[in-house]
Protein backbone atom coordinates (compact mmCIF):
# COMPACT_ATOMS: atom_id res chain seq x y z
CA UNK A 1 0.00 0.00 0.00
CA UNK A 2 1.94 3.01 -1.09
CA UNK A 3 -0.77 5.27 -3.45
CA UNK A 4 -4.09 6.53 -2.46
CA UNK A 5 -6.63 5.83 -4.77
CA UNK A 6 -6.14 9.31 -5.83
CA UNK A 7 -3.34 9.18 -6.76
CA UNK A 8 -3.90 5.55 -8.72
CA UNK A 9 -6.44 7.94 -10.91
CA UNK A 10 -9.63 6.35 -9.28
CA UNK A 11 -12.68 9.10 -9.98
CA UNK A 12 -14.14 7.75 -6.53
CA UNK A 13 -12.37 8.26 -3.21
CA UNK A 14 -11.81 6.35 0.15
CA UNK A 15 -12.47 7.07 3.66
CA UNK A 16 -11.59 4.90 6.44
CA UNK A 17 -11.75 5.36 9.76
CA UNK A 18 -9.91 3.13 12.28
CA UNK A 19 -9.49 3.08 16.42
CA UNK A 20 -9.87 0.62 19.23
CA UNK A 21 -13.52 -1.30 19.70
CA UNK A 22 -15.16 1.49 21.99
CA UNK A 23 -13.65 4.51 20.77
CA UNK A 24 -16.97 5.64 18.95
CA UNK A 25 -15.80 5.81 15.67
CA UNK A 26 -18.63 3.65 14.28
CA UNK A 27 -20.77 6.81 15.08
CA UNK A 28 -18.48 9.46 13.60
CA UNK A 29 -18.67 7.27 10.21
CA UNK A 30 -22.10 7.17 10.92
CA UNK A 31 -23.04 10.60 11.13
CA UNK A 32 -20.52 11.57 8.36
CA UNK A 33 -22.54 9.43 6.36
CA UNK A 34 -25.73 10.69 6.78
CA UNK A 35 -24.63 14.33 6.20
CA UNK A 36 -23.12 13.21 2.88
CA UNK A 37 -26.46 11.05 2.04
CA UNK A 38 -28.20 14.05 2.58
CA UNK A 39 -25.95 16.73 0.68
CA UNK A 40 -26.72 14.08 -2.35
CA UNK A 41 -23.26 12.74 -2.50
CA UNK A 42 -22.92 9.26 -3.78
CA UNK A 43 -21.81 7.30 -0.90
CA UNK A 44 -21.23 3.51 0.03
CA UNK A 45 -20.90 2.14 3.34
CA UNK A 46 -18.52 -1.06 4.32
CA UNK A 47 -17.56 -2.81 7.56
CA UNK A 48 -14.81 -4.99 8.59
CA UNK A 49 -15.79 -8.67 8.56
CA UNK A 50 -19.48 -8.60 6.40
CA UNK A 51 -18.75 -10.61 3.00
CA UNK A 52 -21.29 -12.80 3.38
CA UNK A 53 -19.64 -16.16 2.53
CA UNK A 54 -16.39 -15.15 4.16
CA UNK A 55 -18.57 -14.31 7.43
CA UNK A 56 -20.18 -17.88 7.68
CA UNK A 57 -16.44 -19.45 7.88
CA UNK A 58 -15.41 -16.67 10.33
CA UNK A 59 -18.00 -17.23 12.50
CA UNK A 60 -17.75 -21.02 12.29
CA UNK A 61 -14.62 -20.85 13.38
CA UNK A 62 -14.57 -18.08 15.78
CA UNK A 63 -17.69 -20.03 17.94
CA UNK A 64 -15.28 -23.11 17.76
CA UNK A 65 -12.44 -21.17 18.17
CA UNK A 66 -10.46 -22.85 15.19
CA UNK A 67 -8.16 -20.01 14.67
CA UNK A 68 -4.84 -19.13 14.94
CA UNK A 69 -3.06 -16.52 14.33
CA UNK A 70 -2.07 -17.14 11.02
CA UNK A 71 -5.57 -18.64 10.31
CA UNK A 72 -7.21 -15.58 11.94
CA UNK A 73 -5.24 -13.09 9.44
CA UNK A 74 -5.98 -14.55 6.37
CA UNK A 75 -9.63 -15.14 6.58
CA UNK A 76 -10.17 -11.47 7.51
CA UNK A 77 -7.81 -11.24 4.39
CA UNK A 78 -9.75 -12.82 2.44
CA UNK A 79 -12.98 -10.72 3.76
CA UNK A 80 -11.07 -7.59 3.07
CA UNK A 81 -10.31 -8.74 -0.69
CA UNK A 82 -13.83 -9.84 -1.10
CA UNK A 83 -15.43 -6.83 -0.48
CA UNK A 84 -12.32 -4.85 -2.05
CA UNK A 85 -12.89 -7.18 -5.44
CA UNK A 86 -16.27 -6.37 -5.49
CA UNK A 87 -18.06 -3.47 -4.18
CA UNK A 88 -14.89 -0.85 -3.45
CA UNK A 89 -13.37 -1.15 -6.41
CA UNK A 90 -16.45 -0.98 -8.82
CA UNK A 91 -18.06 1.67 -6.80
CA UNK A 92 -14.61 3.88 -6.53
CA UNK A 93 -14.42 3.51 -10.66
CA UNK A 94 -17.79 4.73 -10.58
CA UNK A 95 -17.25 7.98 -8.58
CA UNK A 96 -18.46 6.86 -5.55
CA UNK A 97 -17.39 7.88 -2.15
CA UNK A 98 -16.89 5.09 0.20
CA UNK A 99 -16.72 4.85 3.74
CA UNK A 100 -14.70 1.91 5.57
CA UNK A 101 -15.28 1.43 9.14
CA UNK A 102 -11.92 -0.53 9.40
CA UNK A 103 -9.37 -0.86 6.47
CA UNK A 104 -6.26 -3.05 6.65
CA UNK A 105 -4.92 -1.20 9.44
CA UNK A 106 -6.77 -2.93 11.59
CA UNK A 107 -5.44 -5.94 10.43
CA UNK A 108 -1.65 -4.47 10.98
CA UNK A 109 -2.41 -3.76 14.37
CA UNK A 110 -4.65 -6.85 15.65
CA UNK A 111 -2.46 -9.86 13.42
CA UNK A 112 1.04 -8.08 15.12
CA UNK A 113 0.07 -8.09 18.00
CA UNK A 114 -0.79 -11.73 17.95
CA UNK A 115 2.60 -12.45 16.76
CA UNK A 116 2.11 -12.30 12.66
CA UNK A 117 5.44 -10.79 11.69
CA UNK A 118 4.21 -7.60 10.49
CA UNK A 119 6.08 -7.54 6.92
CA UNK A 120 3.86 -10.60 5.99
CA UNK A 121 1.00 -9.00 7.13
CA UNK A 122 1.55 -6.06 5.24
CA UNK A 123 2.79 -7.78 2.05
CA UNK A 124 -0.75 -9.64 2.21
CA UNK A 125 -2.50 -6.48 1.78
CA UNK A 126 -0.16 -5.36 -1.08
CA UNK A 127 -3.24 -5.99 -3.42
CA UNK A 128 -4.95 -2.56 -1.85
CA UNK A 129 -4.87 1.38 -2.19
CA UNK A 130 -4.28 3.35 0.58
CA UNK A 131 -7.35 5.29 1.70
CA UNK A 132 -7.73 9.07 0.31
CA UNK A 133 -7.96 10.27 4.07
CA UNK A 134 -8.34 7.85 7.15
CA UNK A 135 -9.41 9.16 10.36
CA UNK A 136 -7.73 7.63 13.59
CA UNK A 137 -10.57 7.77 16.52
CA UNK A 138 -7.84 8.34 19.45
CA UNK A 139 -9.66 7.36 23.02
CA UNK A 140 -7.78 7.40 26.50
CA UNK A 141 -7.53 3.51 26.73
CA UNK A 142 -9.04 3.26 29.71
CA UNK A 143 -12.59 5.44 28.29
CA UNK A 144 -12.88 2.85 25.41
CA UNK A 145 -12.79 -0.14 27.88
CA UNK A 146 -14.87 1.23 29.72
CA UNK A 147 -17.75 2.25 26.80
CA UNK A 148 -17.31 -1.71 25.88
CA UNK A 149 -16.92 -3.45 29.59
CA UNK A 150 -20.46 -1.40 30.15
CA UNK A 151 -22.33 -2.18 27.58
CA UNK A 152 -21.66 -5.45 26.32
CA UNK A 153 -20.04 -7.32 29.39
CA UNK A 154 -19.96 -10.72 27.75
CA UNK A 155 -16.44 -10.55 25.80
CA UNK A 156 -16.03 -12.67 22.86
CA UNK A 157 -12.93 -14.68 22.89
CA UNK A 158 -11.18 -13.48 20.01
CA UNK A 159 -12.57 -9.68 20.69
CA UNK A 160 -10.82 -10.32 24.23
CA UNK A 161 -7.62 -11.64 22.63
CA UNK A 162 -8.02 -14.79 24.41
CA UNK A 163 -6.15 -16.98 22.15
CA UNK A 164 -3.05 -15.08 22.80
CA UNK A 165 -3.50 -16.52 26.58
CA UNK A 166 -2.56 -12.82 27.99
CA UNK A 167 -4.81 -13.46 31.25
CA UNK A 168 -7.39 -16.00 32.04
CA UNK A 169 -9.58 -13.37 33.00
CA UNK A 170 -11.29 -12.20 29.86
CA UNK A 171 -11.37 -8.73 30.89
CA UNK A 172 -8.25 -8.50 31.96
CA UNK A 173 -7.35 -10.25 28.53
CA UNK A 174 -9.00 -7.33 27.09
CA UNK A 175 -7.61 -4.65 28.78
CA UNK A 176 -3.76 -5.79 27.65
CA UNK A 177 -4.66 -6.76 24.22
CA UNK A 178 -6.49 -3.07 23.62
CA UNK A 179 -3.10 -1.55 24.85
CA UNK A 180 -1.37 -3.25 22.82
CA UNK A 181 -3.33 -2.62 19.91
CA UNK A 182 -3.01 1.22 20.91
CA UNK A 183 0.59 0.82 20.52
CA UNK A 184 0.74 -0.16 17.15
CA UNK A 185 -1.80 2.11 16.02
CA UNK A 186 0.11 5.06 17.60
CA UNK A 187 2.88 4.06 15.67
CA UNK A 188 1.65 3.94 12.43
CA UNK A 189 -0.24 7.60 12.73
CA UNK A 190 2.54 9.11 11.64
CA UNK A 191 4.01 6.36 9.02
CA UNK A 192 0.32 6.64 6.88
CA UNK A 193 -0.84 9.79 7.44
CA UNK A 194 -3.68 9.92 10.24
CA UNK A 195 -5.80 12.12 11.03
CA UNK A 196 -6.26 11.58 14.51
CA UNK A 197 -9.39 13.12 15.95
CA UNK A 198 -9.57 13.50 19.77
CA UNK A 199 -12.03 10.78 20.57
CA UNK A 200 -12.60 11.84 24.78
CA UNK A 201 -14.45 14.73 23.22
CA UNK A 202 -18.01 14.92 22.62
CA UNK A 203 -19.70 13.42 19.72
CA UNK A 204 -20.66 17.09 18.26
CA UNK A 205 -17.29 18.26 18.86
CA UNK A 206 -15.59 15.02 16.93
CA UNK A 207 -17.91 15.25 14.14
CA UNK A 208 -17.44 19.08 13.55
CA UNK A 209 -13.63 18.41 13.21
CA UNK A 210 -14.80 15.17 10.51
CA UNK A 211 -16.47 16.98 8.40
CA UNK A 212 -14.23 20.05 8.29
CA UNK A 213 -11.18 17.78 7.42
CA UNK A 214 -13.28 16.16 4.81
CA UNK A 215 -14.92 19.56 2.83
CA UNK A 216 -11.03 20.28 3.25
CA UNK A 217 -9.13 17.00 1.78
CA UNK A 218 -12.20 16.13 -0.87
CA UNK A 219 -13.74 18.41 -3.27
CA UNK A 220 -17.55 17.24 -2.64
CA UNK A 221 -19.14 18.60 -5.12
CA UNK A 222 -17.50 15.75 -7.73
CA UNK A 223 -19.33 13.38 -6.30
CA UNK A 224 -22.62 14.66 -6.12
CA UNK A 225 -25.39 12.27 -7.91
CA UNK A 226 -25.97 15.07 -10.53
CA UNK A 227 -22.02 15.94 -11.20
CA UNK A 228 -21.58 14.24 -14.84
CA UNK A 229 -19.42 11.49 -14.49
CA UNK A 230 -16.91 11.00 -17.02
CA UNK A 231 -14.97 7.51 -16.31
CA UNK A 232 -11.15 7.89 -16.93
CA UNK A 233 -8.98 4.77 -17.54
CA UNK A 234 -7.57 3.38 -13.91
CA UNK A 235 -4.21 1.88 -14.59
CA UNK B 1 -0.36 -67.84 7.72
CA UNK B 2 -1.23 -71.00 10.03
CA UNK B 3 -0.91 -73.40 7.36
CA UNK B 4 2.36 -71.38 6.71
CA UNK B 5 4.21 -71.49 9.87
CA UNK B 6 3.14 -75.32 10.08
CA UNK B 7 4.61 -76.19 6.92
CA UNK B 8 7.41 -74.41 8.17
CA UNK B 9 7.91 -75.18 11.74
CA UNK B 10 11.10 -74.32 12.35
CA UNK B 11 11.88 -71.00 10.35
CA UNK B 12 11.80 -68.19 12.52
CA UNK B 13 9.74 -65.39 11.45
CA UNK B 14 12.29 -62.50 9.60
CA UNK B 15 11.34 -58.84 9.08
CA UNK B 16 13.57 -56.03 7.46
CA UNK B 17 14.95 -53.81 10.05
CA UNK B 18 12.66 -50.60 9.97
CA UNK B 19 15.12 -47.74 8.99
CA UNK B 20 14.74 -44.68 11.41
CA UNK B 21 14.68 -41.83 9.22
CA UNK B 22 17.35 -39.54 9.29
CA UNK B 23 16.75 -35.76 10.33
CA UNK B 24 17.44 -33.25 8.23
CA UNK B 25 17.90 -29.46 8.32
CA UNK B 26 14.38 -27.80 8.87
CA UNK B 27 13.49 -24.04 7.60
CA UNK B 28 10.79 -21.92 6.27
CA UNK B 29 10.17 -20.53 3.18
CA UNK B 30 9.65 -17.35 4.69
CA UNK B 31 8.61 -15.60 8.08
CA UNK B 32 6.95 -18.99 8.98
CA UNK B 33 4.23 -19.69 11.48
CA UNK B 34 4.47 -17.57 14.67
CA UNK B 35 5.71 -19.64 17.48
CA UNK B 36 6.09 -22.82 15.94
CA UNK B 37 9.95 -24.28 15.93
CA UNK B 38 10.95 -26.07 12.85
CA UNK B 39 13.55 -28.14 14.79
CA UNK B 40 10.69 -30.26 16.34
CA UNK B 41 9.41 -31.05 13.19
CA UNK B 42 10.88 -34.83 13.08
CA UNK B 43 9.03 -36.39 10.23
CA UNK B 44 9.06 -36.37 6.63
CA UNK B 45 7.31 -34.46 4.45
CA UNK B 46 6.63 -35.23 1.22
CA UNK B 47 4.94 -33.52 -1.12
CA UNK B 48 3.40 -34.78 -4.96
CA UNK B 49 2.66 -32.43 -7.51
CA UNK B 50 1.48 -32.45 -10.94
CA UNK B 51 -1.10 -31.39 -12.96
CA UNK B 52 -4.71 -32.54 -12.69
CA UNK B 53 -4.86 -35.45 -13.94
CA UNK B 54 -1.16 -36.55 -13.62
CA UNK B 55 -1.87 -39.38 -11.46
CA UNK B 56 -0.80 -37.94 -7.81
CA UNK B 57 -3.97 -39.85 -5.75
CA UNK B 58 -2.65 -43.01 -7.50
CA UNK B 59 0.65 -43.39 -6.21
CA UNK B 60 0.19 -41.54 -3.25
CA UNK B 61 -1.87 -45.06 -2.46
CA UNK B 62 0.93 -46.59 -2.96
CA UNK B 63 3.07 -44.72 -1.58
CA UNK B 64 1.09 -44.99 1.52
CA UNK B 65 1.14 -48.63 1.53
CA UNK B 66 4.58 -49.22 0.88
CA UNK B 67 6.07 -46.63 3.36
CA UNK B 68 3.34 -48.24 6.13
CA UNK B 69 4.09 -51.79 5.63
CA UNK B 70 7.54 -50.73 5.84
CA UNK B 71 7.00 -49.55 9.17
CA UNK B 72 6.34 -45.90 8.86
CA UNK B 73 3.45 -43.95 10.16
CA UNK B 74 1.94 -41.58 8.03
CA UNK B 75 -0.44 -38.91 7.13
CA UNK B 76 -2.32 -37.47 4.45
CA UNK B 77 -2.91 -34.09 3.45
CA UNK B 78 -3.85 -31.95 0.56
CA UNK B 79 -5.71 -29.13 -0.65
CA UNK B 80 -9.24 -27.98 0.51
CA UNK B 81 -9.73 -30.54 3.42
CA UNK B 82 -9.71 -27.58 6.07
CA UNK B 83 -12.92 -27.60 8.72
CA UNK B 84 -11.97 -24.20 8.69
CA UNK B 85 -13.14 -23.04 5.12
CA UNK B 86 -13.71 -26.00 2.86
CA UNK B 87 -17.14 -25.84 3.02
CA UNK B 88 -16.94 -22.21 1.81
CA UNK B 89 -14.49 -22.55 -0.78
CA UNK B 90 -16.69 -25.57 -2.51
CA UNK B 91 -19.89 -23.26 -2.37
CA UNK B 92 -17.60 -20.31 -3.56
CA UNK B 93 -16.61 -22.60 -6.63
CA UNK B 94 -20.04 -23.95 -7.29
CA UNK B 95 -21.53 -20.09 -7.25
CA UNK B 96 -18.42 -18.84 -9.07
CA UNK B 97 -18.87 -15.81 -6.93
CA UNK B 98 -15.03 -14.95 -5.72
CA UNK B 99 -12.54 -12.59 -7.83
CA UNK B 100 -8.88 -13.99 -7.75
CA UNK B 101 -7.59 -12.41 -4.73
CA UNK B 102 -10.51 -13.61 -2.57
CA UNK B 103 -10.09 -17.30 -3.82
CA UNK B 104 -6.37 -16.88 -3.48
CA UNK B 105 -6.64 -15.90 0.46
CA UNK B 106 -9.12 -18.44 0.73
CA UNK B 107 -6.99 -20.91 -0.76
CA UNK B 108 -4.27 -19.97 1.53
CA UNK B 109 -6.38 -19.91 4.66
CA UNK B 110 -7.23 -23.42 3.91
CA UNK B 111 -3.44 -24.44 3.40
CA UNK B 112 -2.80 -22.35 6.62
CA UNK B 113 -4.99 -24.56 8.47
CA UNK B 114 -3.97 -28.16 7.32
CA UNK B 115 -0.29 -27.14 8.02
CA UNK B 116 -0.73 -26.19 11.31
CA UNK B 117 -3.28 -28.66 12.56
CA UNK B 118 -2.19 -31.85 10.05
CA UNK B 119 1.17 -31.10 8.47
CA UNK B 120 2.62 -29.87 11.73
CA UNK B 121 1.11 -32.24 14.34
CA UNK B 122 1.83 -35.18 12.07
CA UNK B 123 5.60 -34.06 11.98
CA UNK B 124 6.07 -33.61 15.31
CA UNK B 125 4.77 -37.02 16.15
CA UNK B 126 7.62 -38.19 13.29
CA UNK B 127 5.24 -39.21 10.99
CA UNK B 128 5.66 -39.25 7.65
CA UNK B 129 3.23 -36.65 5.72
CA UNK B 130 2.29 -37.21 2.13
CA UNK B 131 1.21 -34.25 0.48
CA UNK B 132 -1.60 -34.43 -2.70
CA UNK B 133 -0.48 -30.86 -3.77
CA UNK B 134 0.89 -28.02 -1.48
CA UNK B 135 1.78 -24.48 -2.08
CA UNK B 136 3.05 -24.43 -5.27
CA UNK B 137 -0.56 -25.41 -7.21
CA UNK B 138 -1.74 -22.72 -6.10
CA UNK B 139 0.83 -20.66 -7.00
CA UNK B 140 0.98 -21.97 -10.38
CA UNK B 141 -2.97 -21.15 -10.82
CA UNK B 142 -2.66 -17.49 -9.64
CA UNK B 143 0.32 -16.84 -11.88
CA UNK B 144 -1.51 -17.88 -14.38
CA UNK B 145 -4.45 -15.74 -13.76
CA UNK B 146 -1.73 -12.50 -13.53
CA UNK B 147 -0.92 -12.75 -9.51
CA UNK B 148 2.38 -11.17 -8.20
CA UNK B 149 5.09 -13.21 -7.58
CA UNK B 150 6.69 -11.36 -4.74
CA UNK B 151 3.40 -11.44 -3.25
CA UNK B 152 2.71 -14.93 -3.67
CA UNK B 153 6.06 -15.34 -2.25
CA UNK B 154 5.23 -13.69 0.62
CA UNK B 155 2.12 -14.94 1.93
CA UNK B 156 3.62 -18.56 1.17
CA UNK B 157 6.62 -17.20 3.52
CA UNK B 158 4.74 -19.58 6.09
CA UNK B 159 5.22 -22.49 4.48
CA UNK B 160 7.65 -25.36 5.53
CA UNK B 161 10.37 -26.37 3.19
CA UNK B 162 9.39 -29.91 2.20
CA UNK B 163 12.46 -32.76 2.30
CA UNK B 164 10.79 -33.80 -1.22
CA UNK B 165 8.35 -32.19 -3.95
CA UNK B 166 8.05 -35.62 -6.64
CA UNK B 167 6.60 -33.42 -9.84
CA UNK B 168 4.61 -36.14 -11.47
CA UNK B 169 5.14 -35.11 -15.44
CA UNK B 170 2.57 -36.03 -17.99
CA UNK B 171 1.65 -34.87 -21.64
CA UNK B 172 -1.43 -32.77 -21.84
CA UNK B 173 -2.83 -35.26 -23.60
CA UNK B 174 -2.43 -38.24 -21.32
CA UNK B 175 -4.12 -36.25 -18.67
CA UNK B 176 -6.84 -35.24 -21.15
CA UNK B 177 -7.26 -38.80 -21.78
CA UNK B 178 -7.53 -39.54 -17.94
CA UNK B 179 -9.91 -36.69 -17.37
CA UNK B 180 -12.47 -38.09 -19.19
CA UNK B 181 -12.05 -41.77 -18.51
CA UNK B 182 -12.38 -41.05 -14.95
CA UNK B 183 -15.57 -38.20 -15.20
CA UNK B 184 -16.62 -38.39 -18.68
CA UNK B 185 -16.73 -34.31 -18.39
CA UNK B 186 -14.34 -31.16 -17.49
CA UNK B 187 -14.14 -29.28 -14.78
CA UNK B 188 -15.42 -25.51 -14.70
CA UNK B 189 -12.08 -24.64 -12.92
CA UNK B 190 -9.71 -27.22 -13.95
CA UNK B 191 -10.87 -25.77 -17.40
CA UNK B 192 -10.12 -22.70 -16.42
CA UNK B 193 -13.25 -21.07 -17.53
CA UNK B 194 -13.01 -18.10 -15.63
CA UNK B 195 -10.68 -16.82 -17.51
CA UNK B 196 -12.61 -16.44 -20.93
CA UNK B 197 -9.92 -17.86 -22.67
CA UNK B 198 -12.70 -19.92 -25.06
CA UNK B 199 -16.11 -20.34 -24.67
CA UNK B 200 -15.56 -23.97 -25.61
CA UNK B 201 -14.61 -26.10 -22.67
CA UNK B 202 -12.45 -28.51 -24.57
CA UNK B 203 -10.15 -25.61 -25.90
CA UNK B 204 -10.67 -23.55 -22.43
CA UNK B 205 -8.98 -26.79 -20.73
CA UNK B 206 -6.27 -27.45 -23.41
CA UNK B 207 -5.25 -23.29 -22.87
CA UNK B 208 -5.72 -23.42 -19.34
CA UNK B 209 -3.74 -26.51 -18.52
CA UNK B 210 -0.75 -25.39 -20.81
CA UNK B 211 -0.70 -21.95 -18.76
CA UNK B 212 -0.35 -23.83 -15.78
CA UNK B 213 1.94 -26.08 -16.46
CA UNK B 214 4.07 -23.05 -18.14
CA UNK B 215 4.13 -21.91 -14.69
CA UNK B 216 5.33 -25.32 -13.39
CA UNK B 217 8.14 -25.43 -15.31
CA UNK B 218 9.07 -22.30 -13.45
CA UNK B 219 8.07 -23.04 -10.17
CA UNK B 220 10.02 -26.40 -10.57
CA UNK B 221 13.50 -24.40 -11.27
CA UNK B 222 12.87 -21.61 -8.61
CA UNK B 223 11.74 -24.68 -6.06
CA UNK B 224 14.04 -27.61 -7.73
CA UNK B 225 11.44 -30.16 -7.87
CA UNK B 226 11.99 -33.69 -8.29
CA UNK B 227 10.70 -34.44 -11.39
CA UNK B 228 9.49 -37.96 -12.18
CA UNK B 229 8.30 -38.83 -16.12
CA UNK B 230 4.84 -40.05 -15.19
CA UNK B 231 3.77 -40.89 -18.99
CA UNK B 232 4.71 -44.38 -18.06
CA UNK B 233 2.90 -47.48 -16.12
CA UNK B 234 2.20 -47.12 -12.67
CA UNK B 235 4.48 -50.00 -11.64
CA UNK B 236 7.03 -47.99 -13.35
CA UNK B 237 6.42 -44.58 -12.02
CA UNK B 238 6.19 -46.03 -8.42
CA UNK B 239 9.68 -47.60 -8.46
CA UNK B 240 11.07 -44.65 -9.22
CA UNK B 241 9.44 -42.69 -6.83
CA UNK B 242 10.21 -45.54 -4.05
CA UNK B 243 14.05 -45.05 -4.65
CA UNK B 244 13.69 -41.59 -4.19
CA UNK B 245 11.70 -42.00 -1.04
CA UNK B 246 14.55 -43.92 -0.01
CA UNK B 247 16.68 -41.31 -0.02
CA UNK B 248 15.01 -39.05 1.59
CA UNK B 249 14.50 -41.24 4.54
CA UNK B 250 18.16 -42.13 4.68
CA UNK B 251 18.54 -37.99 4.81
CA UNK B 252 20.53 -36.98 1.38
CA UNK B 253 17.45 -36.01 -0.36
CA UNK B 254 17.68 -34.08 -3.57
CA UNK B 255 17.27 -30.28 -1.45
CA UNK B 256 14.53 -28.52 -2.80
CA UNK B 257 14.77 -25.10 -3.22
CA UNK B 258 14.51 -22.07 -0.94
CA UNK B 259 12.37 -20.27 -3.67
CA UNK B 260 15.26 -17.30 -3.12
CA UNK B 261 17.42 -18.48 -5.79
CA UNK B 262 16.40 -17.19 -8.76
Amino acid sequence: MTKSFAQLGFPGRLIAVEGLDGSGKSTQIYLLKRWLEQEGIKVFFSEWNSSELVKSATSKAKKRELLSPTTFSLIHATDFADRYERQLVPLLRAGYVVLCDRYAFTAFARDTVRGCPSNWVRGIYEFAALPDLTFFFRADLEISLNRILDGRPQLKYFEAGMDLRLSSDPYESFRIFQGRILEQYLAMAPEFGFQVIDANQPIEVQQNVVRDVVVNRISLMDFHKDSTLKFPRVS
Amino acid sequence: MASKTSRHPKKPFHFTRILVPKPTERRFYGHGIPGVDPTKLRGKLIVVEGCDGSGRSTQIQRMVDWLESSGHATVQTGLKRSTLVSEELNQAQNGNILSHTTMSLFYATDFADQLENVIFPGLKAGRIVLADRYIYTLMARDLARGTDMDWLRNLYGMALIPDAVFYLDVSAEQRLARNFAKDFALDYWESGMDLGLSREMFDSFLKYQAMVEREFRKLQKIYNFSVVDGNRSPEEIFNELRKRMEDVMKGNPRKPGTGHDI
